[in-house]
């Protein structure tokens, strides 16, 4: 027997050898991809995955292992493979270039026509 | 809660069978969070070992928020109450104190313990005693994560291959009448319920059976027939299993090694 | 919590990086070297692929091992603060493994993959959690100082190119904090509590200091390899620095306690390093090899833990179930 200072260990009275089969393809199920919400009015933000066998586990697991602290008032869970991405190989594509200003705020200088307009009204009597 | 709330007379009666309620639930708290505390690092996979740990610190957790009701009672600390006492002062169910044995039997004694659990802090939660009302309704958001925790793993193993099937129907058939023993009758039933502090056992097992029947159907598992139930009693009364002695030494050494000291 | 990774630099820099594609081998080292992250799908040399997974991966091993040493105390912790945060730091532990296994899948490594190569003994570990915690006061000298040398290393490679590992370890290291609170706390209340509380966190700390000091790994040799990690950001601060850095935090902390470190050569010279005994390498490299008091109950216990798991995880598998790797 495996001798312990642990009183489980002892208590599991594991043999000195103990191979294994290893374990094989999908023993940890498949990933889910959980997103939660820190409070009420924010967005969902994506925090990890967990292993898990059907969505309501995934669920109880995700709950445990991102929102333990308190910190999330709402879980999202999505399959892995359910989600899609685009390529980081593409990411030129979300490059902009910067006269494309017509479409910030900042592309909008009304003030400077006001302040014109006005000053070229010359003083009020 | 819309109900009629009966103002508690305390006296020496209400006392005494106020702290019998409270000893017993706390120390199935206690207990059943310490077996379950056993899997921390060791369950079937690591998700699955954050959430029964989360759990077993709840039960934790709650026990010491009732014995804090008890040292306003003038019991001791929580910490000498709980840490100090021996085996033949514990008032839990004997289902609790049983060693984990596998994953089956751990789940199916969370899952019978729980509801029991639920309902009985539902029922508290109109109680006259309102600081153990107070604390019902604050811990029904970790007992809600706790069934739906224990209903999704009984459905899903019980209804999932064979070999799953029938080690969930086998710990059930074993802990059946150990679970009975949960709502063991104390001497102070009727006066609880007249009080307005606690409908009593017999309720509570009624409604607990009325919550576990469908789930357990839903699992493909069946009760043990009607004729076989003999509740096993006496954790109320401080009789206890051989398991509990070594639990409670184990738990209490470092506690032990030096009782003057601060820890 | 975990030590440094064992990185394995004996292969030469030339071989290395052989057949990689010289203008995105340039690309990848520009954006590195820019600060930006690497994620998952981008193209990465093979070395830093490699490597990557080999160190997440032990770290993940370091946390689910870890959870065994301070686990040896979970069911004796005493009084319902020290029982509850001693819970809650083991499920940590848990936790953390969970993170990091699940990066390093990213990298194209399964967790079924890691856990056998962890189980047979083929991935190491960190080469602490090879040693037994006899008494409270052992559980509560890791968790402090085990945690401590744990964050040094964390707060490193948190700031490494690879982003999900980053992002792991950017969470693990809050948890840390409570840990090393925790673990302080635990210590000061017994360093100042009784004689006998204060004997036995001498005798703690006597024991646990040679694989504290080994914690953080031999001095790196300086090779044009480890160059090339550094480069890459994947080892973010030498052995050495870091052990460094851990005297400076922590040797007058456990000093104010009265405590002895049991090293007669240990003081902090003129140019503000600390002088300390060479530690017995020699010891480090017997126990990494199996050869500690713990090594064969660890892996045994892993192996009893997936073991009695297996039927759970078989039942509740689905033929439909497909497994692909997370990338995030």
């Amino acid at each position: 027997m495996i001798k312990s200072l642990d009183p489980r260990v002892i208590r599991a009275a594991i043999e000195d050898s103990n191979p294994i089969e290893p374990l094989k393809e999908m023993d940890q199920w498949e990933t889910y991809e959980v997103f939660h919400q820190k409070k009420r009015g924010d967005q969902h933000m994506h925090v990890g995955i967990v292993h898990a066998p059907n969505t309501e586990m995934a669920l109880l697991f995700g709950k445990e292992q991102f929102g333990r602290r308190g910190i999330s008032v709402n879980i999202w869970v999505v399959k892995t493979r359910d989600v899609f991405t685009t390529d980081y190989e593409d990411s030129d594509i979300f490059e902009t270039i910067p006269e494309k200003q017509y479409r910030e705020a900042g592309g909008y200088k009304v003030m400077d026509k006001i302040n014109k307009f006005k000053k070229g009204l010359g003083p009020k009597d | 809660m819309g109900q009629k709330i009966k103002r508690l007379h305390m006296n020496e009666n209400t006392t005494d069978a106020l702290k019998e309620l409270l000893y017993k639930m706390a120390d199935d708290l206690l207990i059943i969070g310490h077996r379950n505390s056993e899997w921390t690092g060791l369950g079937p996979i690591l998700e699955e070992d954050i959430a029964f740990s989360s759990m077993a610190q709840d039960k934790i957790g709650q026990a010491q928020a009732l014995y804090t009701l008890l040292h306003e009672f003038g019991e001791q600390e929580p910490d000498i109450v709980a840490f100090m006492r021996n085996a033949s002062q514990f008032h839990n169910a004997q289902l609790l104190e049983l060693p984990n044995g596998d994953y089956d039997f751990s789940l199916i004694r969370h899952f019978l313990y729980d509801h029991a659990d639920q309902l009985r802090f539902e029922m508290l939660a109109h109680s006259s005693y309102e600081p153990l009302a107070k604390v019902a309704r604050k811990v029904k958001g970790e007992l809600k994560y706790h069934v739906f925790h224990a209903n999704t793993w009984v459905v899903k193993l019980g209804a999932a291959n064979d070999e799953s099937h029938f080690k969930m129907q086998t710990v059930l058939n074993e802990a059946w009448n150990f679970a009975l023993g949960m709502f063991e009758e104390g001497p102070f039933e009727d006066l609880l319920r007249e009080e307005g502090i606690f409908e009593g056992e017999k309720i509570l097992q009624e409604k607990w059976l009325k919550n576990i029947t469908p789930i357990l159907l839903k699992a493909g598992l069946c009760l043990p027939d009607e004729y076989t139930w003999k509740p096993i009693n006496g954790g109320r009364k401080c009789e206890h299993s051989p398991y509990l002695t070594p639990l409670v030494e184990e738990m209490s050494e470092v506690f032990r090694y030096d009782p003057t000291a601060q820890w | 919590m975990y030590g440094n990774a064992y990185i394995d630099t004996t292969e030469k820099p030339a071989g290395i990086l052989e057949g990689e594609d010289p203008q995105r081998l340039q690309e990848f080292e520009a954006r590195v070297a820019r600060g930006e992250k690497i994620e998952p799908k981008d193209w990465m040399p093979r070395e830093y692929r490699k490597q990557l997974i080999r160190m997440i991966e032990q770290h993940g091993h370091s946390e689910i091992i870890g959870a065994l040493p301070e686990g040896t105390w979970i069911t004796r912790a005493p009084g319902f603060k020290r029982k509850l945060a001693l819970m809650a730091k083991v499920q940590d532990e848990v936790g953390h493994a969970q993170l990091l296994y699940s990066a390093a899948e990213t990298l194209g490594k399964t967790r079924e993959a890691m856990i056998n190569d962890l189980i047979t003994g083929k991935s190491k570990y960190s080469n602490v959690f090879n040693y037994p915690a006899y008494t409270w006061a052992d559980a509560c000298i890791i968790a402090w100082l085990i945690d401590a040398g744990a964050i040094i290393n964390q707060v490193a490679n948190a700031k490494g190119s690879y982003g999900p590992y980053g992002r792991a370890l950017d969470r693990i290291c809050t948890e840390e904090s409570f840990h090393l609170k925790y673990g302080h706390d635990n210590v000061v209340t017994l360093a100042t509590g009784t004689p006998k509380q204060r004997e036995m966190v001498q005798a703690a700390l006597t024991r646990w200091w040679p694989p504290i000091m080994h914690f953080f790994g031999p001095s790196d040799k300086i090779s044009s390899h480890t160059e090339i990690l550094m480069r890459w950001k994947v080892k973010m601060a030498t052995n050495d620095d870091m052990r460094q850095q851990f005297l400076n935090m922590y040797v007058p902390k456990i000093w104010d306690l009265g405590l002895n470190v049991p090293d007669v050569n240990l003081k902090k010279n003129e140019d503000g390093k600390w002088d300390y005994t060479e530690p017995d390498w020699e010891e480090f490299k017997r126990v990494i090899n199996g050869g500690g008091p713990c090594n064969a109950e660890r892996l045994a216990v892993r192996r009893m833990a997936e073991e009695r798991g297996r039927w759970v995880r078989n039942a509740l598998n689905t033929s439909d179930a497909k497994y692909v790797a997370p990338f995030a």
